[in-house]
């Protein structure tokens, strides 16, 4: 049993990594939460499945033009939404995004319907592999790999592309962004349109775990920012360790403590650390001197 | 002067008694010569908006009347809201419907948790309830003059199923997986009365919150009791989700369900296909069967709401308003509470596209038949039995 709840644990944590990780690249630039990651993801993943279901149109054809509408959705909200709001403050900013997730969720409930769809997806969610004894379905292996595929190619990205470094540098100090030469407000677009299409992978992968419809990105999303708290609202690494640990620690404490509190432990992990470390596990902690 | 003012006095007298009077004799909150205000809550999004097709099959049904000439020269007004399983967005749109719109009645609305939230509210504001879309004993206890249940109760329903596995498979083993509420709870009752007869309890009793998503350890869970046979009491996603967890693992134990998923073709395409074999009870005629009224609605349907699926759930809001319109054309022209009451509690053995339906004055468990079936790999549904009592008072 053990294994079993450590290969679920990884599975889920992966999905709970990549949401915490498109927030996180809106936090460190922007210092905005974007509840609208999950519905964003979950439109996406509508997307791909009405190109699957509705045109017939091969699976990597329909993951191609999804994610180009994610990065569309993601620069949309940014241009549309949030430039244009008026001398805004961190909260205003937020509470946009709150607007922009109820929006998101109406649409989809118009034009899907609130029933729920089983996601197509290449990979079967019910066969499995057999690793000695430990068996893994080939749903979850696949989940995991592709999620350390996507994170691989975000660090290298962000280490080793003056793209990724023009936007660390905006993340870190805009103003002198800008005076290097830096066009900061693309960089920024370029940020959401990021986020957008990494929600839209954890969408994906989501949906193809369990089932599709409107509400799906719910639980995940709060699980997301919860792990984002812990592992460090400003570090990449560190929403990509909190999701894992947090995949973990639900799994575990779900099989061997109580599985009624299960879906509260994130919760209570978010206290603990606010209290203990309120940086998150990777991220440093800043004191503002006066 | 004072005779003046004698005879303006008289005439204020006379034109508000002459006014009064008829306003007085119409005065039934929802009621008029024409119309009689109906409202109903569903959950239109969220995640039981599976359910929500309730609501709008009994907007169909309306239709078919009003179509027909309405009941004794009125039409039926019919208000949908949607309260997205909230109980919160419930006590509004209640609110809403007694003290904005003032309707006559309520029929239907989805969950337990958002019914309870209401109860009181309309039963205090003597608004007539018919039929709530859940089969928990809050409705009938304790016992409310004006609120009439129709769902088939889940502790005798699923009492019944488990005495199926138990007696005629010969399962003993038997887990249950169930929603943290009211109506998984009186679920799992019905199990563990059943199995307490036997001497037994439950091999594994497996609880999920409405919103969890993950459901890998419940699925560990259950395997990990050995269970030959196991009842899930929860919504659509969750046994979707529970199949699919338990597949991936390697468990497969007979599965059992209540009526609330007897959608099979529904449940199959979200399941993959892993529904075929689950045995669940029915509450209602199947929606392809030739019965007369079937064949009625069908034709209806494909003339005001085509662009709905012809669903068990879309047809059960048929379903539960058919004993309540008849209660209305019984009554007469002399509608109100206390009129409808009395003409329900007539009701013996009434049918429509479910089991025999029966009010007494003391009794406001409408339905307490239901019959069982096992879904084939198609779609369709094997009978297993035909309507049986499972209520047995």
């Amino acid at each position: 049993m053990f294994g079993q709840l450590i290969i679920s644990g990884l599975a889920s944590g992966a999905c709970y990594a990549l949401l915490a990780i498109a927030m996180v690249i809106i936090y460190k630039t922007s210092e905005v939460l974007n509840f609208a990651q999950g519905e964003m993801a979950m439109i996406s993943a509508f997307v791909t499945f009405t190109l699957l279901d509705a045109y017939k149109i091969p699976f990597h054809w329909a993951i191609i033009i999804t994610f180009l509408f994610a990065i569309g959705i993601g620069i949309f909200f940014e241009l549309i939404f949030l430039r244009r709001a008026k001398d805004p403050s961190v909260l205003g900013l937020i509470i946009i995004t709150l607007g922009f997730e109820m929006i998101l969720i109406g649409f989809a409930s118009w034009k899907w319907g609130p029933d729920q769809r089983s996601f197509p997806f290449p990979v079967s969610s019910i066969d499995t592999y057999n690793f000695k004894g430990l068996i893994v379905s080939k749903i979850n292996f696949w989940t995991i790999i592709l999620s350390l595929i996507v994170m691989l190619i975000l660090l290298i990205f962000f280490r080793y592309t003056k793209l990724g470094l023009a936007m660390r540098a905006t993340q870190q100090n805009p103003m002198a962004s800008k005076i290097m030469g830096i066009r900061t407000k693309w960089i920024l677009s370029f940020t959401w349109a990021l986020s957008s299409l990494i929600g839209a992978i954890a969408g994906i992968l989501i949906a193809a775990l369990g089932v599709l419809d409107p509400p799906m990105m719910m639980d995940p999303l709060l699980k997301g920012f919860s792990s984002a708290v812990l592992g460090g609202m400003t570090s990449l690494p560190g929403a990509a360790l909190g999701g894992t640990i947090l995949g973990l620690i639900e799994n575990l404490f779900g099989g061997y403590i109580s599985l009624s509190f299960k879906s509260v432990v994130a919760f209570a992990v978010i206290v603990l650390v606010l209290c203990i470390k309120p940086s998150g596990l990777l991220a440093k902690h800043f004191v503002k001197k006066v | 002067m004072f005779k003046k003012t004698f005879i303006l006095l008289g005439m204020c007298i006379l034109f508000i008694c002459l006014n009064s009077t008829p306003t007085s004799a119409q005065k039934v909150r929802g009621v008029t010569e024409t119309e009689i205000l109906v409202g109903q809550w569903g959950p239109q999004t969220g995640p039981a908006a599976g359910w929500g097709a309730v609501a709008r099959g009994t907007d169909l049904f309306f239709k078919i009347v009003n179509e027909e000439g309405g009941i004794h020269g009125r039409k039926i007004r019919y208000f949908l809201r949607d309260d997205s399983y909230q109980p919160a967005k419930t006590k509004a749109i209640a609110k809403e419907f007694v003290e904005d719109i003032g309707v006559f009645a309520v029929i239907g609305g989805v969950g337990v948790a958002t019914g309870m939230s209401v109860r009181d509210y309309l039963m205090e504001n003597n608004v007539f309830w018919f039929g709530p879309v859940t089969g928990v004993y809050e409705w009938i206890r304790p016992f409310q003059k004006y609120l009439f249940a129709m769902y088939p109760l889940y502790d005798d329903e699923i009492y019944t199923l488990t005495g199926y596995f138990y007696e005629k498979l010969g399962l003993k083993k038997i887990a249950v997986f169930y929603q943290n509420d009211s109506y998984g709870k009186q679920g799992l009752l019905g199990v563990e009365r059943y199995l307490k007869e036997k001497n037994s309890t439950p091999v594994a009793k497996v609880s999920a919150e409405v919103t969890d998503r993950d459901l890998s350890t419940h699925a560990l869970k259950l395997k990990e009791s050995g269970a030959e046979a196991s009842i899930m009491i929860t919504n659509p996603s969750h046994a979707a989700l529970i199949l699919m967890e338990c597949a991936k693992i390697g468990f497969k134990p007979q599965w059992g369900t209540s009526n609330t998923l007897s959608d099979a073709p529904f449940m199959l395409q979200i399941t993959k296909g892993l529904w075929a074999g689950m045995i669940h009870s029915n509450f209602i005629e199947d929606p392809d069967s030739n019965h007369p009224l079937m064949i009625k609605y069908r034709g209806y349907h494909k003339k005001y709401a085509p662009q709905e699926r012809w669903g068990v759930f879309y047809i059960a809001g048929i379903l539960f308003a058919e004993p309540f319109v008849e209660g209305l054309k019984r009554v007469g022209k002399n509608l109100n509470t206390e009129t409808l009451m009395k003409a329900l509690e007539e009701l013996k053995d009434f049918r429509g596209i479910g089991g025999p339906i029966t009010y007494s004055p003391n009794d406001r468990q409408g339905a307490k038949h239901l019959w069982y079936g096992k879904v084939r790999p198609d779609g369709k549904i094997e009978k297993i039995t035909d309507w049986i009592k499972v209520t047995k008072w």
